[in-house]
């Protein structure tokens, strides 16, 4: 099935550029900070501090931290908005530094949780019969959308938004549809991205599932025993290629190819043959229009639950040879609806600096798998095509190809 | 690109089935109230909820088993948007089916009672059961699972003006020759978590009736339910244009919002608006607007008879005018405020000659987009 093509048959013509970028992860505030977190292959998880963790397996997490999270509050406004909504403030702003002048047409934005801890104050409150003073202002604030539309107003920025919620895949099905829009000529600058905090009800969730994991986070290892939680928020500034170059902006890579599959296996496992995950991948490809694609790097999925990455490695193997891979959720965390939207920007920095992200903590190769692993330390490397996936509950998945802009 | 309404289902307060629902509208029918209480707090709620016999007619498939009550809702109303068009569901036809969901506040039943066990009892007692649940977009999962779906799935998160957001996107989707067809559901459940939430927002009434455009606003009463509507590239009536509007500071600048959409929709002689007003401030805000824009405009909003579904209020709106548009007539709007400067009907209206009309959604939470349906 291709992606490609319009309504009347026409093949699509508009390329996609990405003009600017801002990001806010465990790795650090801003593409300078991550860049140099993601060359030293830094490992960005540590103990939770934002709530009790002593009855959980886990007890670790990659976290945003608060002193400088919060400490540009300015008034009270500010000060009552959520964690979220501070992450996609500094990562919108640092984008729109980039590129000032950038009048987006419409926001894709993917989320799981939006302000679910201020959700969890207003239960506990009334649970314990508490005061429920502030609860106005946690009702107000906690909607899943409410943290975009704090950023767009931090910015004045009035253009309609389309907040994707489909679990782990959020933000690369968010940049793959904003992708779609401007290639479609529907539209020619989408602001697109992902943002989630973590939270105690999603921590524990993913606790009783045992997917999360009381050790290390080990994509791809033999002895890989689940994932660990992340926060944070990106933002990539999509144009119509035409359009950038037209007003002399600066182009940092190009999006060519978006797949999205749905497995309807399970609720919250993925079929074992990897048929999603698979198909989400063909469906990029295709999607690129390009015969004999040659990738030069995944960013995968690569959760560390036995489940997933054996899904993800089966249908990698099969369907690209040798290709480097690494789970950059071993150094910060898997940050859910901002997983796919930071993985974009790490594959972006990738590209413009040449080199292969690491997957940390890597001790051994699972036999099962037969993937070429990038094991423990960034490498240089020649990029010029790389993909990231991103794979969710309810069988959601989604990828997208990111070329190196070559005029 | 035009996009027109091939087939369409709802499960409401006041049943299912499309002639059903709306049939009870016709003749002036209002939800009944249900009092909703809980040992959180003092205070009971009135809520407009979806009566059992409404979901008998669902069949049972294993992924429903244990979902949440919102999934069976969806499921209901997107099997009945199939049925009405006349569309079977096969592999082949699968891979051509997209869906887009819209969602506002999501499993909260299955959320709460997840949540309560950490809170009562520890993060040792949680179920595992309940957690994938919670994710907003189960409803969209096991809807295509049951129907095969294997392509694009997207579960889109907003207020009430979620719904026609999801239209939106479901063009942009349809931009996609791979897709011939477009299901979009709204759903959304009612518990006594939400009517405390909104109450303390200060939104919601204790009792009904919802009083449309009075002043003050009194507030609304939540209901729960799904509504679906299948869209395709030909058929009546059409989704001329939609404006999705952006978003409003604060409550009072809605108005200003909702002036600039009704503008862009207001290109051809309208003949009625589908309005979203429920008892809130709202009202005054879409009463303002459509005084300056669309004088004279003929107002109806289902909220008085239907309640406030947020997630699946605006599909609900959609197929009212859909329905108004197809059969020429208007139900009578309930408990309203003759003196609000507006045109409207208390009894049920004849308008065989009506052609065009705007569905017009301001959520709650700063959101707000219109449309324009069109039958020719």
């Amino acid at each position: 099935m291709t992606q490609s093509g319009d309504a009347n048959g026409k093949k699509r013509a508009a390329r996609v550029a990405v003009v600017a970028a801002g990001v806010v992860s465990p790795l650090g505030f801003g593409l300078s900070e991550t860049l140099d977190a993601l060359r030293k292959a830094r490992d960005c998880v540590t103990p939770v501090t934002r709530f009790s963790v002593t009855q959980c397996r886990c007890k670790t997490a990659g976290q945003v931290p608060d002193d400088r999270l919060l400490n540009k509050k300015r008034d009270t406004r500010a000060q009552r908005l959520h964690r979220a909504s501070h992450m996609m403030i500094e990562a919108l702003g640092e984008a729109l530094a980039y590129e000032p002048q950038l009048k987006p047409e419409l926001l894709v934005i993917g989320t799981t949780s939006g302000g679910m801890s201020y959700g969890e104050d207003y239960y506990r409150s009334l649970h314990r019969h508490r005061s429920l003073r502030h609860a106005p202002a946690w009702i107000a604030n906690y909607p899943a959308q409410k943290p975009l539309i704090d950023a767009q107003e931090a910015f004045g920025i009035s253009a309609p938004c389309q907040v994707i919620a489909n679990a782990c895949a959020s933000g690369t099905n968010a940049i793959g549809h904003a992708f779609e829009c401007v290639r479609s000529g529907r539209y020619q600058r989408v602001l697109t991205g992902g943002y989630d905090a973590l939270s105690e009800l999603v921590f524990v969730g993913f606790d009783s599932l045992q997917a999360s994991t009381p050790e290390k986070c080990r994509p791809f290892d033999r002895h890989r025993t689940g994932m660990v939680l992340g926060e944070g928020a990106a933002i990539l500034a999509l144009e119509n290629l035409d359009s950038a170059h037209a007003r002399g902006a600066r182009i940092l890579a190009e999006i060519t190819g978006y797949g999205v599959s749905t497995d309807n296996f399970h609720l919250t496992q993925p079929d074992p043959s990897g048929v999603g995950p698979r198909r989400a991948m063909e469906r990029a490809i295709e999607s690129t229009g390009t015969e004999a694609l040659r990738l030069d790097y995944i960013n995968a999925h690569g959760t560390a639950t036995e489940l997933n990455d054996a899904a993800e490695g089966k249908a990698i193997s099969e369907l690209f040879d040798g290709v480097p891979v690494s789970s950059t959720k071993s150094m910060m965390g898997h940050s859910l609806g901002a997983a796919g939207a930071v993985e974009a920007v790490v594959c972006l920095l990738a590209l413009r600096h040449q080199f292969l992200p690491a997957n940390i903590n890597f001790r051994a190769p699972d036999e099962a798998l037969d993937l070429n692993i990038v094991g423990n330390e960034a490498r240089p490397a020649p990029l010029r095509t790389v993909m990231s996936n991103s794979f969710g509950f309810g069988g959601t998945n989604a990828s997208i190809v990111m070329h190196k802009f070559e005029t | 690109m035009s996009l027109a309404i091939a087939g369409m289902g709802w499960i409401t307060p006041l049943g299912s089935g499309v002639d059903a629902v709306w049939n009870c509208l016709l003749c002036g029918e209002q939800a009944c109230g249900e009092k909703i209480t809980e040992q959180l707090g003092k205070q009971s709620y009135t809520a407009f909820r979806v009566p059992e016999s409404a979901l008998t007619s669902l069949t049972p498939h294993p992924r429903l088993r244990r979902a949440s009550v919102i999934s069976r809702f969806a499921a209901a109303a997107g099997f009945e948007a199939l049925k009405n068009a006349g569309v079977n569901v096969d592999e082949k036809t699968a891979e051509r089916i997209a869906l887009v969901f819209a969602i506002s506040n999501g499993g909260v039943i299955y959320t709460k009672r997840f949540y309560r066990s950490i809170v009562e009892s520890g993060a040792q007692s949680a179920s595992p059961l309940l957690f994938p649940e919670t994710v907003f977009n189960a409803p969209a999962s096991h809807l295509a699972a049951i129907l095969g779906v294997t392509g694009a799935v997207y579960t889109l998160v907003g207020d009430g003006a979620v719904g026609l957001l999801a239209i939106k996107m479901a063009e942009d989707v349809m931009a996609n020759a791979t897709f011939d067809y477009c299901l979009v559901v709204g759903a959304e459940e009612v518990d006594w978590l939400l009517c405390d939430a909104y109450r303390r927002w200060r939104l919601l009434r204790f009792e009904p009736p919802v009083e449309p455009f009075r002043q003050p606003a009194r507030g609304m009463i939540l209901s729960e339910g799904a509504g679906a509507v299948l869209l395709a590239r030909e058929g009546s009536p059409m989704i001329e244009r939609i404006n999705p509007g952006g978003h409003y500071r604060k409550r009072a600048e809605a108005e200003e919002i909702l002036k600039r959409i009704l503008s862009d929709l207001n290109e051809t002689r309208i003949d009625f608006v589908l309005s979203s007003a429920n008892g809130t401030f709202v009202d005054e805000a879409e009463r303002k607007a459509l005084a300056q824009v669309i004088p004279g405009a003929l107002v109806y909003t289902p909220k008085p008879a239907l309640g406030e579904s947020v997630g699946a209020a605006g599909m609900w709106q959609i197929i009212i005018a859909a329905l108004a548009l197809r059969r020429g007539e208007l139900p009578p709007l309930l408990h309203a405020e003759l003196s609000s400067q507006l045109r409207i009907s208390t009894a049920r209206l004849s308008l065989p000659h009506a052609n065009d009309a705007i569905v017009l959604s301001c959520g709650l939470n700063q959101q707000a987009a219109g449309l324009r349906l069109s039958i020719r």
